[in-house]
């Protein structure tokens, strides 16, 4: 049997707020396998992203563990879990979080500089990556130059970049019409089949119905 | 595209901000390299213009420096020779200074007179025609305001007259001397009209020669480093004299302009701390402004350390521009200072205040880098702590 690429178990988050704590997850579990296509789905405020934000370890949990391929992520330092996100995780946002200093190319190259990887080869990579988003002729583009669409696509080849074990994605098309949102649900589909292992948050049921499976939230907990 | 690649961007992307940012930077950084010339430029420039002939020694009545007073020196050829008598002595010189006339068709003009020996001087340069001989009892050399003064040319006969007697309200007889050269008086004023006898036919003009009087013995040693030697020798043998060598002017001179150093610490300071204001306030509102840019980065892996990095090579980039357009600002306004403060009445022309100098240069850089660093880590602090999780949900909402 396969080892689980990630399990997090009895998650829960606490926000202590002057009206009283707000309990934004209630115990979730879940586990990841290698080359699934994970959808989380739920209303707005049901705490998918917050879920993300603990398995791809940008926020600590109030509680429970996260377990990403077989390293605990409480027992890293600050130092140790920066590097991990930086190697083993890629991360796409709603509002994409380009650089706007740098061109699409360079944001792209962005991760790899971090990882000392040589400059010629992390300019093939991003080469690479550009032409696999279909954005080979728009490495010299700054963002403001782009389309909602190829931010975006920019921002998951900057995600593929270290080459990561889980692609997490937080509303990726939630910025996106609805013909340029398939287009990215589209290439996600193309990622898991290349081999990739995606988790995509999303309020859009349509949308999650695309993934190889579903976890419904709600009110902090998932309700499957 | 590392640190200072991507902080050079993130300010050219703000390219107004930026702009207004190193200009202000370039005041206070002209501010500062101004101060740092004058703290140290009046001293250097002193000690080069009483070293200017190499005589390192001034013997002067006591209590007295080198023209400071009208106070002379009874018995100048004894003391002379006294001098001249020490083996470490290579020459010395006497040199009389006192106010004087010359007349033109229908007046009299002021003019300061020098009675030196041209053998032995330490207080002028030969600019055109020849020097004195040491007997040319029928020569002057004139400063070319003195010649315009006395519409006078070299070979031309001028008339001095010594000073006036109170007595009888009336000059004393007039004395006609050729000029024989231009020269400049190293310790004149600008503009200041001043003319040279040998000693003792100024020591007649001046009334001085009955008991051979001086104001001024220069005297130049066989090595530097056996200067204070000699003046220690000629203490002891000249107690009712002043002996001061270079060394011992440049202090009397530090005591007396003390105030233009602590002002120019002052200042100095300030700019630094105006730099530092300026510098910290630009970050902090640029690290405000990028929080969502700096939480995605942090995010995907970026390390805290490039991220302080990036700022403080922000911060370095603005210095550092700021800083060279600050070093030829200053030195464009140090020029301009001088000229006023070296036009005050009775300034020697040579002196400056400003002195530029390779070491003042580098230490007002050196300054004003650690300036930017330091007003960096504050921005910087708060970039590397800038809460992830939280920036990335209030920018997702």
């Amino acid at each position: 049997m396969t080892p689980p690429l990630l399990v997090a178990t009895d998650l829960r988050k606490d926000y202590p707020m002057d009206a009283g704590t707000v309990h934004a997850l209630r115990g979730v579990s879940l586990r990841i396998d290698p080359g699934e296509y994970v959808a989380i789905a739920g209303p707005s405020g049901c705490g998918k992203s917050t879920l993300l934000q603990l398995i791809g370890g940008i926020d600590t949990p109030s509680g429970g563990t996260v377990e990403l391929l077989g390293t605990r992520l409480d027992l890293l330092s600050d130092r140790e879990l920066t590097r991990l996100r930086l190697t083993r995780l890629g991360f796409v946002f709603q509002r994409f979080h380009l650089l706007p200093v740098l061109t699409a190319r360079e944001n792209v190259e962005l991760p790899m500089a971090e990882a000392d990887v040589p400059a010629r080869e992390r300019r093939t990579r991003a080469d690479e990556l550009l032409a696999y988003v279909g954005l080979a002729a728009r490495g010299g583009h700054r963002p403001t130059q782009l389309s909602g669409g190829e931010m975006q696509r920019v921002a998951i080849a900057r995600a593929l970049a270290n080459r990561p074990a889980l692609l997490l994605a937080d509303e990726p098309t939630g910025e996106l019409d609805a013909a340029t949102g398939r287009d990215i649900l589209d290439l996600f589909r193309r990622l898991n089949d290349d081999g990739g292992t995606l988790v995509v948050v999303t309020h859009d049921e349509r949308l999650a119905a695309q993934a190889g499976r579903v976890v419904h939230m709600l009110d902090g907990a998932v309700c499957d | 595209m590392r640190s200072l690649g991507l902080g050079v961007r993130s300010l050219i992307r703000r390219r107004l901000r930026t702009a207004l940012s190193i200009l202000g930077i370039a005041v206070a950084a002209a501010l500062l390299l101004d101060m740092v010339l004058l703290s140290g430029g009046i001293e250097k420039s002193f000690a080069e213009l009483v070293l200017a002939r190499g005589f390192q020694i001034r013997v002067t009545p006591k209590g007295t420096l080198p023209f400071d007073t009208e106070a002379t020196i009874p018995g100048a050829a004894g003391v002379l020779a006294g001098i001249r008598a020490d083996p470490d002595v290579e020459t010395a010189g006497a040199v009389l200074g006192t106010p004087l006339f010359g007349r033109i068709p229908d007046s009299l003009v002021t003019l300061f007179g020098y009675g030196i020996e041209p053998e032995a001087q330490g207080v002028y340069e030969v600019t055109a025609g020849r020097d004195l001989g040491p007997a040319d009892s029928a020569g002057v050399l004139l400063s070319p305001a003195a010649a315009r003064l006395l519409d006078a040319r070299i070979g031309d006969t001028v008339t001095l007259v010594g000073r006036l007697d109170p007595q009888a309200l009336a000059s004393r007889p007039g004395r006609r001397l050729v000029a024989r050269g231009l020269v400049r008086w190293v310790y004149d004023a600008r503009g200041q009209a001043s003319v040279g006898t040998i000693l003792p036919v100024m020591q007649r003009l001046a009334g001085q020669r009955g008991d051979d009087r001086v104001s001024v013995f220069v005297v130049k040693a066989t090595s530097d480093s056996g200067v204070a030697g000699v003046a220690a020798r000629l203490r002891e043998r000249l107690p009712r004299l002043e002996v001061n060598s270079v060394a011992d002017l440049v202090v009397h001179f530090r005591k007396r302009l003390v105030y233009f150093r602590q002002l120019s610490y002052i200042l100095g300071s300030m700019s630094l701390v105006v730099t530092v204001l300026l510098v910290s306030t630009i970050l902090t509102i640029a690290v405000g402004e990028r929080l969502g840019e700096i939480a995605t980065v942090r995010a995907i892996g970026v390390s805290r350390a490039t991220v302080v990095k990036q700022v403080l090579a922000e911060g370095s980039a603005l210095t550092l521009v700021g800083a060279a357009l600050g070093m030829v600002l200053g030195l464009v306004t140090a020029r301009y200072l001088d000229a006023i403060l070296t036009s005050f009445p009775g300034l020697p022309a040579a002196f400056s205040f400003f002195v530029p100098r390779t070491g003042a240069l580098l230490t007002a850089a050196a300054v004003l880098l650690a300036t930017g660093a330091v007003a960096g880590a504050y921005p910087a602090w708060l970039a590397a702590r800038a809460p992830v999780a939280a920036t990335l949900r209030s920018e997702a909402t």
